[in-house]
Order: C-alpha cells, then structure tokens, then sequence
C-alpha cells in the first residue's frame, strides 16, 4: 500500500514551513520513527519522524523549497 | 531568518502530539506549549508531559518576546481546575506545571483560580508535586497569599530578560517588582521553592546576566534556568545572538557556584522544560 506523506502543520500558526533537508533518498528503506525530513521552523528546526516504515518511493519538494502546511510532499510504499 | 545552528534542532513525532492535543481538545484545557509555539513540544508531549496554561489563552500584556496571543480575554472556566487535575491524573504525570496568561483585568489577577487549581490537583492526585509559573500579579501580596496558602511545591516566577533590557523585552513589567515577588514567597513561606529564570540572546552581557543571578540569590531563589530566546515569527523581537552550549554550561557552573540549588542552563531549557528532573536534582543532592 502507498501512503501520502504531508508537509505537517507544527503550529497553530504555521501556513507553510521551509524543508531543510531530506534525511533519506528514493529507493532507501525508512523505518517508523526514523527521521524522514527536517523543517525549518521560526523557532528551530525539527526533525519529523516518519510515521511509516517502508520505501521512500517519490519526493515532490527540494530542499529549500517552501511548502504550504499538508501539502503532499511524498510517497512511501508501505508493501 | 537567521540560520539556526545545529544545536537547536528538535524531534517532531506526529503522532504523540496529536494525541495530547485531543487530550486537552476534549477536557477543553490550553497548554502554554502550543500557545507559545515551544520547540520542545514534540519531545515533552511524545513523553506525555505538558505545561498547561489555565485563564484562557489571550494574555492581557504583550510582551516582545511572547507568542501567546494579546488583547480581549475571554471568561474565566470555573470547570477548568477540576479538568486540569482530570489530565494530570490521564496522563499519569507526577510533576505537574502550571502556568497562565497575565490577567490584570481580574481583581485578584487570577490568583484565586490559581489556588483552586492547585487544590482540585492534589485532591485528585495526591503525591504529585505541583509547580506554578506564576505573573507578577502586580506584586499584590494579598493574591500572592492566596496561592501561597494553596502550598504549591515550586513557585516560579520568571524575570525574563536582565534589568538592563526590560523597556525593550519586558516594557509592562518591573524588575524590581519580579524581585520583590519571589522574595515575598520566600519570607512567606520558606518550604515553598522559589525558581526564576531568563532568555538569554537578546542582547544582554555576561555581566548583566550574572547581576540577575546575584539579584535573584539575594531574594532566596533556590532554582534559576537560562534558554536561548526564540524569535516565534518576524513581528516579534529580533534574536541578537545563538548563544553557544559551552556558554551556556559556563552560566550553569557559576550559578551554581554562586549558590542556587540547581541551575538549568541549555540553548533549549524553557522554565518548565525538565522541571521535574530540576527538583528531584536538587533534591538527590541533598538539598531539600
């Protein structure tokens, strides 16, 4: 089963949030829990945990791109 | 945007924060984690702790630094003690921190509520220990009575920034009278520890922050806690400097040096974050 990845919202406020950088790389294995992405936030940068464990088949956004909160920004192929 | 320096780097698990926010959604409860946009949400809420923000979330005062949002207040929830000690209970805490907006439009600033709190928690979880984040209540003693004979383990009161930039950081409040707050505590009642704590980045030099650490020793503050201010959007004050870990491990060794009971001192240390470990520290040294 493939599962849509959402940019999240962190804040009450955040519209939309900058991606700092993809912690892994199409066709590698991502594990629940591991750190798929990093955002950079007003305040910090946060590390988001995937909340799937398979393969990280596509990515939509670079790095430094600015993406609007829920916007779909990846697939993981969960099979 | 200034670029953020590896070390203010946090975890976000959505999952551990969805969960807390239904838990306050359904008990109709704030927490001054969200309000203030607090980078150690995702790791206090994946450990299912939470500061919560009782009197609503529209604070009275609007300080520079401050994400919590300002103006029209709403009613004060006379269901929101028992509903705070309901989530402590929920979320099996043993430390609980209480903190809330400033309501100078209250006749008692909100001290009252305060005590109601504090008593529907222990009421319903009796062993676990309490800690207020209190305002200054305009320094009136007889609200400070109020949650004082509610018997909080810690009462906190943060002064926030050193004397030198209140017009700036702080432009509705007073050093001295943040000062005198905490030293009535003490006087009052000298079982009750006494914790403060500033930002540090905005400007300020070593020397200043070690005036407040004097300042605060001399009114009896037994804990004091130093974090890095965070700009929460461009409105807001400007950060003047990321100050370095080692720094911050330096303002811990001489606090303590100085005398406090246990100093926490790191780019992220909030006033609540780890407040638990701060008075069990203190405490395995002996020195409660």
């Amino acid at each position: 089963m493939k599962k849509n990845i959402q940019m999240p919202k962190l804040s009450e406020q955040m519209e939309s949030g900058v991606l700092a950088s993809w912690n892994k790389e199409v066709g590698e294995v991502v594990e629940k829990g591991e750190v798929l992405f990093e955002i950079e936030m007003d305040k910090v940068v946060s590390e988001v945990e995937s909340m799937e464990s398979g393969v990280l088949e596509a990515v939509f956004f670079e790095e430094g791109d600015e993406i609007k909160a829920d916007e779909i920004i990846a697939v993981i192929n969960c099979d | 945007m200034k670029k953020k320096p590896e070390w203010l780097k946090v975890s976000y698990n959505k999952a551990a924060v969805e969960e807390v926010n239904r838990l306050m959604a359904k008990l109709k409860l704030n927490t001054v984690c969200k309000e203030a946009n607090c980078p150690n949400l995702g790791e206090c809420y994946k450990k299912k702790t939470a500061t919560f923000m009782i009197l609503g979330r529209t604070c009275t005062r609007n300080c520079r630094f401050c994400n919590v949002t300002s103006g029209a207040v709403e009613p004060v929830d006379p269901k929101e003690p028992q509903h705070l000690a309901e989530a402590v209970k929920e979320l099996d805490l043993n430390h609980v921190v209480i903190t809330s907006v400033t309501r100078d439009d209250l006749k008692d600033g909100g001290a009252g509520h305060f005590a109601d709190t504090i008593r529907a928690v222990r009421e319903l979880n009796p062993g676990v220990s309490i800690e207020v984040l209190i305002p200054d209540l305009q320094g009136v003693q007889r609200d400070l009575d109020r949650i004082i004979a509610a018997n909080p383990d810690v009462i906190n009161h943060n002064v926030e920034t050193v004397r030198e930039l209140y017009s700036v950081v702080r432009p509705e409040a007073d050093y001295d009278r943040s000062m005198a707050v905490l030293e009535y505590v003490k006087k009052q009642a000298p079982h009750i520890k006494t914790k403060t704590g500033i930002m540090v980045g905005l400007g300020e030099t070593d020397e200043q922050v070690y005036q407040v650490m004097d300042d605060s020793l001399k009114v009896g503050c037994d804990i004091f806690t130093i974090g890095q201010y965070l700009q929460p959007s461009p409105q807001h004050l400007e950060v003047k400097a990321y100050v370095i870990p080692e720094k911050f491990a330096q303002y811990k060794k001489i606090g303590e040096a100085k005398g406090f009971h246990y100093v926490a001192s790191s780019p992220l240390v909030r006033s609540s974050y780890r407040a638990e470990e701060a008075l069990k520290e203190g405490k395995n040294n002996d020195l409660y």
